[in-house]
């Protein structure tokens, strides 16, 4: 696996989106997580909440954790972290907008200035175009030089005003066309320059120009293609792409008020004019997530993907480390395992870490390749990493050594549920099939079946932030107690994910419906117990547990 | 099909024009993408007399993407690779133009011998050789055209510090103090020292320091 690569650190969601937009099945789970965030509409969105509210209050009613919350002390209860997120860092005020959004605005600006110009629109355009849309030193250059600037950019011929030749395109017998050198009757263009060309080198001319986003000029000389000229020759509204790869240089340019949607594929951008508050999120620990109308959440800070609980100082430190690493690492990352036992190759369907031997029905653990029972009984025990102190000298290659299990380990939690996520996501593709076969065999309504998608939603979230706490547990001090507690955190998410992801292989349709009741269940303890150890993790940030040693 | 006529009539105007003294043929015949052609250097500047060969691939979007061109010929300029012979030239990248040929392009090449641009230079050695001293530099490229861009000088023997432009004093100071003279050469190019006054001491140690890793 090539760790150089961003790709390994996106998320299932990015994984998805690769899928292309038009699947249904992200349709719908874009139209059931907006109606609950929304609230309005559907019936799940409060059934929802109330078990969030139930699993807070008292956790006894489920039988699948009753021993569990005796052996953790929740560190920050639900009540208490709103209070923090209201009270410690403001509001992010963002928009989520596309190149078209804002070239809109551009031209907004455009038919504003027009009465200081006395220009044609077009010209405008190309005058904003050559100053990376910023009014401002347009502005300044043009009270300063108007004549040199308008030559400069090709808006007037060298030999003074560009009424010589015509301008546009004109049928010709026997043309011989400079850069083809064909001889042939043919549509051919001209600026006002009288640079003639055929109309078909001009096409693949400002074909191979149209994603620059700089200003096309004729051919033989510095004299500008306008927005009507390049639809002209290229059709109806060409000029658009060029316009467009414009502003996406103008976004990169500002990058400090304006990210990318880092998902593959997406177009959002998202714009954040005060930046002022960023700097408080990071002095709390916080990361100032957004997100896209594609419901993508990433870091505007630093534009990965959402990292909680790892701050991006944390993020960016363990990503580094992953690239310097991998060389030294080399691990076998495929989705087929032999059984411990009988050593028949075994694939994963799914996220889930349970594994059963299709040949001799052993149960073992993805990860640790250990027996299942006393990870499913107990808690997730896989998660904790068994420190072998004081059984070596100090010397230093044993030291450097033993860092290097250390990292070794956290790294490997860290791709399994990268690794998990990605196969959870191959597994939610078969949601939309699932809910159409409730609508078909059982008569269940399609929103009705909607709780499939949004568990699915809580297990990507929930395995994200698992994912990150490995990054955040290795750069914690192990010896201090409230590093045991996120380690148990962890250990209760990754049970929780994993139970939840156990429960999304289930193929057969009436089963699905009987078992909806624990859907809920499982997906809002998921979703207690993700927000828990984000808190747990902010809370190690903040007291100083978990920091950069180098 | 119509890179091939465009091509072919290139190659003639080429021809056409022996006043130019510009070469351009095709490496073999049947493969209209690779040429190679060469260009007098401009009279007056230390690339005089020299005969320098430019290697030319022409991309199948030609001419509506630029060719690529380097100097098979070893030149001392600053933005011309004194290793690979790449050329920092913006006709070659973004300022190429579909009606710019490949003879204008070698034109081109001859005039950037001409006039150099240390300030957005391709071979940082060599650039700042020329912003530091120009007499010493100009010797040295004087140097390479005889050497390589000269039929008559093929075979000679040369002197490593020389081919660089760096004062053979230099050199015999530290190789009578103990050190190779390669290493002694590879510094001095490293920290683009071409001459050294006794007295400065500091960079002497520097010198000293380097060579000692
Ligand atoms: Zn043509
Ligand atoms: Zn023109
Ligand atoms: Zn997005
Ligand atoms: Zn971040
Ligand atoms: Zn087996
Ligand atoms: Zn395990």
């Amino acid at each position: 696996m090539d760790l150089g690569n961003n790709e390994m650190f996106l998320s299932n969601d990015m994984l998805h989106e690769k899928q292309g937009h038009n699947s249904l099945i992200e349709d719908n789970i874009i139209t059931s997580i907006n109606n609950s965030r929304r609230g309005s509409l559907v019936t799940q969105d409060s059934e929802f909440e109330l078990d969030d509210a139930l699993l807070t209050g008292s956790d006894l009613d489920y039988d699948y954790e009753d021993e569990l919350d005796d052996m953790i002390v929740l560190p920050i209860t639900n009540a208490k972290r709103k209070q923090i997120n209201e009270g410690g860092v403001p509001n992010l005020e963002y928009e989520c907008l596309t190149t078209k959004d804002i070239f809109n605005r551009m031209l907004e600006r455009v038919n504003h200035l027009q009465p200081i110009f006395s220009l044609p629109l077009e010209d405008i355009i190309i005058l904003m175009q050559h100053y990376d849309w910023n009014e401002e030193r347009l502005l300044e250059k043009w009270t300063d030089k108007m004549d040199d600037l308008l030559t400069e950019i090709g808006l007037i011929h060298e030999n003074g005003n560009l009424t010589v030749n015509e301008r546009g395109v004109a049928l010709k017998e026997d043309f011989e066309c400079g850069i083809c050198c064909e001889v042939k009757s043919v549509e051919v263009f001209s600026l006002e320059c009288g640079h003639e060309y055929c109309i078909e080198c001009y096409r693949r001319y400002i074909q191979g120009r149209l994603h620059s986003g700089n200003i096309i000029t004729c051919m033989g000389c510095s004299v500008a293609l306008k927005n009507e000229d390049i639809d002209e020759i290229m059709g109806y509204e060409s000029s658009n792409k060029l316009m467009y790869s414009s502003i996406k240089s103008f976004v990169s340019k500002h990058h400090r008020n304006y990210k990318w949607c880092p998902y593959t594929d997406c177009k959002c951008i998202i714009h954040l004019d005060d930046t002022s508050s960023l700097s408080e999120y990071s002095r709390l620990h916080y990361s100032p997530f957004v997100k896209c109308n594609a419901l993508h959440r990433f870091c505007f800070s630093c534009g990965f993907e959402i990292h909680a609980p790892a701050d991006c100082d944390i993020t960016n430190a363990w990503i580094k480390k992953a690239r310097k690493e991998s060389e030294n690492l080399n691990w076998v990352l495929s989705n087929t395992k032999e059984c411990p036992k009988c050593s028949v190759n075994i694939e994963k369907d799914g996220g889930c870490n349970h594994m059963v031997c299709s040949s001799c029905k052993y149960e073992f653990c993805w990860i640790c390749e250990g027996e299942w029972a006393p990870h499913g009984k107990s808690f997730y025990q896989c998660t904790l990493y068994k420190n072998e102190d004081g059984k070596y000298n100090k010397s230093s290659s044993q030291e450097a050594n033993k860092l290097m299990k250390k990292y070794t380990f956290y790294y490997r939690m860290f791709n399994e549920h990268e690794v998990s996520a990605k196969l959870d996501w191959k597994l939610g593709q078969t949601v939309g099939i699932k809910v159409k076969s409730l609508q078909e065999k059982i008569g269940v309504s399609w929103i009705e079946g909607q709780f499939l998608a949004e568990s699915l939603r809580t297990l990507n979230e929930g395995r994200t932030a698992l994912k990150w706490s490995f990054a955040v547990a290795f750069y914690s001090d192990p010896s201090h107690n409230l590093t045991k507690i996120f380690v148990d955190n962890q250990a209760l998410l990754s049970k929780a994910v994993e139970d939840l992801s156990e429960l999304l292989q289930i193929k057969d349709p009436e089963l699905i419906m009987r078992r909806k009741p624990d859907f809920y269940n499982k997906a809002g303890y998921v979703q207690n117990r993700t927000n828990a150890l984000m808190e747990c993790g902010r809370d190690l940030l903040c007291k100083g547990i978990c920091k950069l040693t180098d | 099909m119509s890179r091939a006529k465009r091509i072919m009539k290139e190659l003639q105007a080429v021809k056409d024009d022996p006043e130019a003294k510009i070469t351009l043929e095709f490496v073999i015949e049947s493969d209209i993408h690779h040429l190679k052609g060469s260009f007098i250097g401009p009279p007056g500047t230390p690339y005089e007399n020299g005969a320098f060969v430019v290697d030319i691939e022409v991309p199948m979007e030609y001419p509506f993407k630029p060719p690529q061109m380097k100097f098979d010929t070893k030149v001392y300029h600053p933005n011309i690779s004194s290793v690979t012979g790449a050329i920092c030239l913006d006709i070659l990248k973004n300022a190429w133009s579909p009606v710019i040929t490949l003879k204008s392009a070698l034109i081109s090449l001859q005039a950037l011998l001409q006039s150099p641009e240390p300030n957005d230079p391709q071979d940082a050695e060599v650039a700042q050789h020329y912003l530091r001293d120009r007499e010493s530099f100009n010797k040295t490229a004087a140097l390479w055209t005889k050497l390589y861009a000269s039929a008559a000088y093929g075979d000679k023997e040369v002197d490593e510090a020389e081919l660089y432009g760096i004062n053979s004093d230099v050199v015999e100071e530290f190789e009578s103090q103990g050190f190779e003279k390669s290493k002694i050469i590879e510094v001095l190019r490293r920290l683009g020292i071409k001459s050294l006054d006794p007295n400065d001491n500091a960079t002497i140690n520097r010198i000293i320091e380097e060579l000692l890793k």
